[in-house]
């Protein structure tokens, strides 16, 4: 079918030439591979037209379908599923596709579904589901846990997966593969002869995997499906922040206050500039500073982040809208969602740690096509300006990062399965074959199928005398949860983004400021002061898990520090950065950044060594904390916490000695009360890739770290319940943590598939195994320096004083204990 | 193998086992805390699939204290139960009938809601609040032992563990005996419970449970 002869072409086209625009190309391919009923990806940045290219193309098909009756048609039933991984965007988007729809005076309704969408209009939705229903994975998965959902997806034609990019290689992306294998099963099972089979459709930012991208989302379509590139070229101009004398800019540090100053004129010259800070923490920091130091900014200054209440940051959003805010400090909060036309200036403080994240927070900037995007890069200690550097020049060489599918999430389907079984209930060998269908669990082994079924149905083993375990229970072949509570507790938790508990914060004399985390207010008491949302906050007391708070006047106070937000540095900038050092102190060093670092660079050098890209630096030091041992091999801070665990193992194997591990981005640090016996004899077979598996498995911080990864699984399994934000609803008696479940489980049932999955999950994100791999192969081939400085230097001091840290140790546990003892004692 | 640390207190001697349980020997007596049976059942009857071992290993260790030590009474200072009755408490009591010749007295606990005549068809004797024997008081929770009696008293509800940190900036936490001027807690004898750190003050002594040892700190 040509497209541009079409009913539905022509009118759209109509009413964008009324308009006076015209389709951009990818658009319009886009238009024509609906049309002829193919599926695919569409790869487009924001802010250009993306969102019409599938949206116009599901209005053009219904057009052609019903040519004489298209205005009229109405109560279609559901026509497009618009799965958007961001809430906050369905508004904007829904706002925009009903007003195409209400110009092209058709008779479409636009409805959206999620955690903000209140009871009433459900039911509406419900009795007369709209055309277009704008959903979250989370919502999505509610919608298969209500009776009746065949119904609903009987007329469905086109599901759209927005932003998939953000999506794909995080367990909601796992969560939207098993929705849609179940729709496009359910639905392919009911389509009537003569009608137009369903088309999938994602659009993703670019990524260095997008075939992959395509793949994995298409698998339960059994298509290969199409590429549509927009290929909107976009220039950016990078910037950095430099410190007027870098002798005097500390050496560590993670929030760069000290060149605060140095903004203020930026956000001045500037229409609207966008902060992004790293964490929470950081921003409410800056936030207070940028008033102390200008206060002419107050009132045209706004602090938005996750924690905030959310009507506070809808304010904003509508604020930088409609140019009432000169800046926004903001975290990875703004990272997505709508455009906001009056930014023109965005600076990043501290490392954005990936390539595609700066160009996506640059890219925040200067939207319309044709403008440059200007993004400011602001250092947290000084090392760090060599990322700038490094940015730069992997923006150049388009070394854009890639997302790695999840595989094999066993907790995701233990909670699809129950899902399924509050609602319709399912025939096993029926889903079995749709999951296989999904790229997640498409090796997926029948035993580990059978697995999860005993899990969900006889609590992991054949039922045995005084066991009630019940759960999901099979009536004629069918797999249902029939126990009303149950289904009500699996509804209450549907869901994969597993956060600390958080508690609410209300003024004692009425007023919501946002929500905590429970472990932070934990450990004060009355009377203490911290910051939230930008205000000096007196605790008052916890009550009924809310945290009652007063106004404080106290000019110290303390910053909530959020787990969240911590990303590693990726593979892509490491290799970067190792590149950049090679000229560090060359000629060839002209980036501002790198003239910048040259004292530090010639410091560096002199008590130690700058390694080149095919070198690894190992450092000696002694201090009065004892021995430490610095490596920089810059792979991130996963792949450090683990060869720094790996290397402790093989080390302690020479010799019974306990570590403390730290790491940071670029190196890790092993400190120990006697030295550590490393040196030009045995580095190489420290450092080999052979038997690595097997090093790992035997070095004890694999339990330490399933135990973690553990956390997340249990919630989205269903072991641990918690509710909503500030909301808890404990269940008489069934308080557990996951902590405690992994020593249970990891005691009485260590082959327990979740507990597997946990080790797995271990072994690929936390580890990064194949990344580890890969560096080790590295070091092998290049050669590895080894010096013995003085005293501190440049590269060791960020490690030494703000990173995370892990033990490891080779001692029996009871000398260990013995022997901390006697240290306390000395 | 359990290989437990002696403890006098006011003329009296006390084996503190690494599998967290104390005998007194004076009183021929095994003192437990925070057995909570039933927990297993109880959450599996939710749907949450805990392994129901940890109910057995459990009953199998204090089987084996009891049989090591042939004591004449067993005190429970409290949450000998979870919740609920369910299936579990049925082998219980076909466990507790496999020891006629031991005397069960449970001072009840805030998780011991069981009717009154459950324990008794049960064989176990109940005590509200403080139950005081050869000169020692026994009760659940240590915030009601200070205030109100003069008698060393043992008690539980806490699950005390104890933190420890070492050069390198290592911390380690296990569970603990607590031994305080007025009272001590004993750690919870179940498997599936979890710690809450205690602060020892100058002349307490605590006592970490690690593996197999038990180690005064």
């Amino acid at each position: 079918m040509k497209l541009q002869q079409t009913k539905g072409y022509q009118v759209i086209n109509d009413w964008l030439n009324a308009k006076g625009y015209r389709p951009f190309t990818f658009q319009e391919q886009t238009w024509q591979h609906i049309a002829n009923g193919e599926s695919g990806l569409v790869n487009a940045p924001t802010g250009f037209g993306k969102t019409f290219s599938v949206f116009l193309g599901a209005l053009i098909q219904f057009i052609n379908e019903h040519p004489g009756n298209y205005t009229t048609k109405g109560k279609n039933g559901m026509q497009l599923l618009w799965i958007s991984p961001l809430r906050a965007l369905a508004k904007d988007i829904g706002r925009a596709m009903q007003e195409v729809i209400a110009e092209l005076g058709m008779s479409w309704q636009v409805g959206i579904r999620n955690g903000d969408t209140d009871m009433a209009e459900r039911q509406r939705q419900k009795r007369n589901m709209p055309e277009v229903l704008i959903i979250t994975p989370e919502s999505l998965h509610l919608l298969l846990a209500q009776k009746g959902y065949p119904e609903v997806l009987e007329k469905l034609r086109i599901i759209a997966v927005d932003e998939w990019h953000e999506l794909l290689g995080s367990k909601r992306g796992v969560q939207v593969e098993l929705a849609l294998t179940r729709i496009i099963h359910v639905q392919r099972r009911m389509l009537q002869p003569g009608q137009q089979p369903l088309r999938l459709w994602g659009i993703s930012a670019t990524i260095g995997n997008l075939d992959q991208a395509r793949e994995v989302l298409l698998a339960p379509m059994q298509q290969k499906g199409i590429i549509v590139k927009a290929d909107l070229d976009k220039k950016i101009h990078i910037e950095s922040v430099l410190p007027d004398e870098i002798e005097k800019y500390p050496w560590a540090g993670h929030l760069g206050i000290k060149l605060a100053h140095k903004i203020v004129p930026i956000i001045e010259q500037s229409n609207t500039t966008l902060i992004f800070i790293n964490t929470r923490g950081m921003s409410e920091m800056w936030y207070q500073t940028l008033l102390n130091i200008a206060p002419q900014l107050a009132g045209a200054i706004a602090l938005h982040h996750g924690s905030i209440e959310q009507e506070l940051r809808i304010w904003v959003e509508e604020a930088l809208h409609t140019q009432k805010l000169k800046a926004v400090v903001c975290t990875a909060s703004l990272d997505l969602g709508v455009d906001f036309r009056p930014v023109d200036t965005v600076i990043q403080v501290g490392s954005p740690k990936g390539v595609a994240r700066f160009l996506q927070r640059a890219g925040r900037s200067g939207h319309q096509p044709g403008e440059i995007s200007t993004i400011y890069f602001l250092p947290t200690h000084s090392l760090e300006l060599v990322e700038a550097a490094a940015l730069k020049q992997a923006i150049k060489e388009k070394l854009i990062e890639s997302r790695d599918p999840m595989l094999l999430c066993f907790d995701v389907l233990t909670q699809f399965l129950c899902t399924l079984a509050v609602s319709e209930g399912f025939s096993p060998d029926e889903v079995y074959k749709e999951v296989k269908a999904t790229y997640c669990f498409a090796d997926m082994q029948e035993e580990e199928w059978r697995e999860v079924l005993q899990h969900i149905t006889t609590g992991g083993t054949a039922l045995q005398q005084y066991d009630e375990y019940r759960k999901v229970e099979a009536y004629d072949g069918r797999y249902y949860i029939r126990n009303r509570r149950i289904a009500m507790r699996h509804r209450m938790h549907i869901g994969t983004i597993v956060s600390d508990a958080m508690l609410k914060v209300k003024f004692a004399s009425g007023g919501f400021i946002g929500v905590i985390e429970e472990y932070f207010i934990s450990r004060l008491s009355p009377g203490d002061t911290f910051t939230l949302a930008g205000r000096n906050l007196e605790l008052i007391a916890i009550k009924d898990m809310t945290v009652l708070v007063k106004k404080s006047n106290a000019t110290k106070s303390i910053v909530p520090s959020w787990n969240g937000g911590r990303m590693p540095l990726s593979a892509n900038l490491g290799l970067m950065l190792r590149q950049t050092f090679n000229h560090a102190l060359t000629k060839k060093a002209k980036e501002p950044e790198l003239a910048a670092l040259k004292p530090l660079f010639e410091l560096q050098e002199q008590l130690s060594h700058i390694p080149k890209s095919n070198e690894l630096l190992v450092e000696h030091i002694e201090t009065k904390d004892g021995y430490h041992l610095f490596v920089y091999p810059f792979e991130g801070r996963l792949v450090h916490e683990a060869m720094g665990t790996l290397l402790a193992y093989r080390i302690s194997r020479l010799t019974p000695i306990t570590f403390s591990i730290a790491m940071n981005d670029y190196g890790f640090e092993l400190l120990s009360d006697q030295p550590i016996p490393v040196d030009d004899t045995n580095v190489y077979e420290i450092f080999t890739p052979d038997n690595l598996l097997n090093d790992i498995h035997k070095s004890v911080n694999a339990v330490e770290m399933a135990k973690r990864k553990f956390r997340d699984i249990s919630v989205i399994a269903g072991l641990v319940f918690q509710g909503y934000p500030g909301e808890h609803k404990k269940a008489r008696h069934l308080q557990s943590s996951a902590s405690l479940l992994f020593k249970v489980f990891a005691e009485y049932d260590p082959k327990n598939i979740l507990i597997r999955q946990a080790f797995q999950e271990v072994l690929d994100q936390q580890m990064e195994e194949v990344r580890l791999r890969n560096a080790l192969q590295r070091i092998q081939e290049g050669k590895i320096v080894i010096t013995v400085p003085e005293r501190l230097t440049p590269f060791c001091f960020p490690i030494k004083v703000d990173s995370l840290r892990e033990n490891l140790s080779s001692e029996k546990l009871e000398d260990r204990v013995r022997r901390m003892q006697q240290q306390l004692e000395k | 193998m359990f290989l437990p640390v002696s403890h006098h207190i006011r003329n009296n001697t006390f084996w503190l086992s690494s599998e967290r349980c104390i005998y007194w020997e004076q009183g021929e007596a095994l003192i437990v805390s925070d057995l909570h049976i039933g927990k297993t059942g109880h959450f599996r009857k939710a749907g949450i699939a805990v392994p129901q071992a940890v109910l057995k290993h459990d009953l199998q260790r204090l089987f084996n204290h009891i049989q090591h030590y042939r004591p004449k009474e067993l005190i429970i200072v409290g949450d000998l139960f979870h919740s609920r009755e369910n299936l579990e408490m049925d082998l219980f009591i076909r466990w507790r009938n496999d020891l006629p010749g031991v005397q069960f007295t449970l001072v009840k606990g805030n998780h011991d809601i069981l009717p009154e005549s459950w324990y008794g068809n049960a064989g176990i004797s109940t005590v509200s609040g403080i139950h005081t024997t050869g000169g020692l008081a026994f009760t659940h929770d240590p915030v009601d032992s200070v205030t109100t009696s003069s008698h060393y008293t043992f008690t539980g509800h806490l699950h005390p563990g104890v933190r420890i940190s070492g050069m390198g900036r290592q911390t380690l936490s296990f569970p603990c005996y607590y031994f305080g001027e007025q009272y001590a807690v004993l750690p919870a004898f179940s498997q599936f419970t979890g710690l809450a750190h205690i602060e020892a003050r100058p002349n307490d002594k605590l006592f970490a449970i690690v593996n197999q040892s038990v180690i005064a700190m």
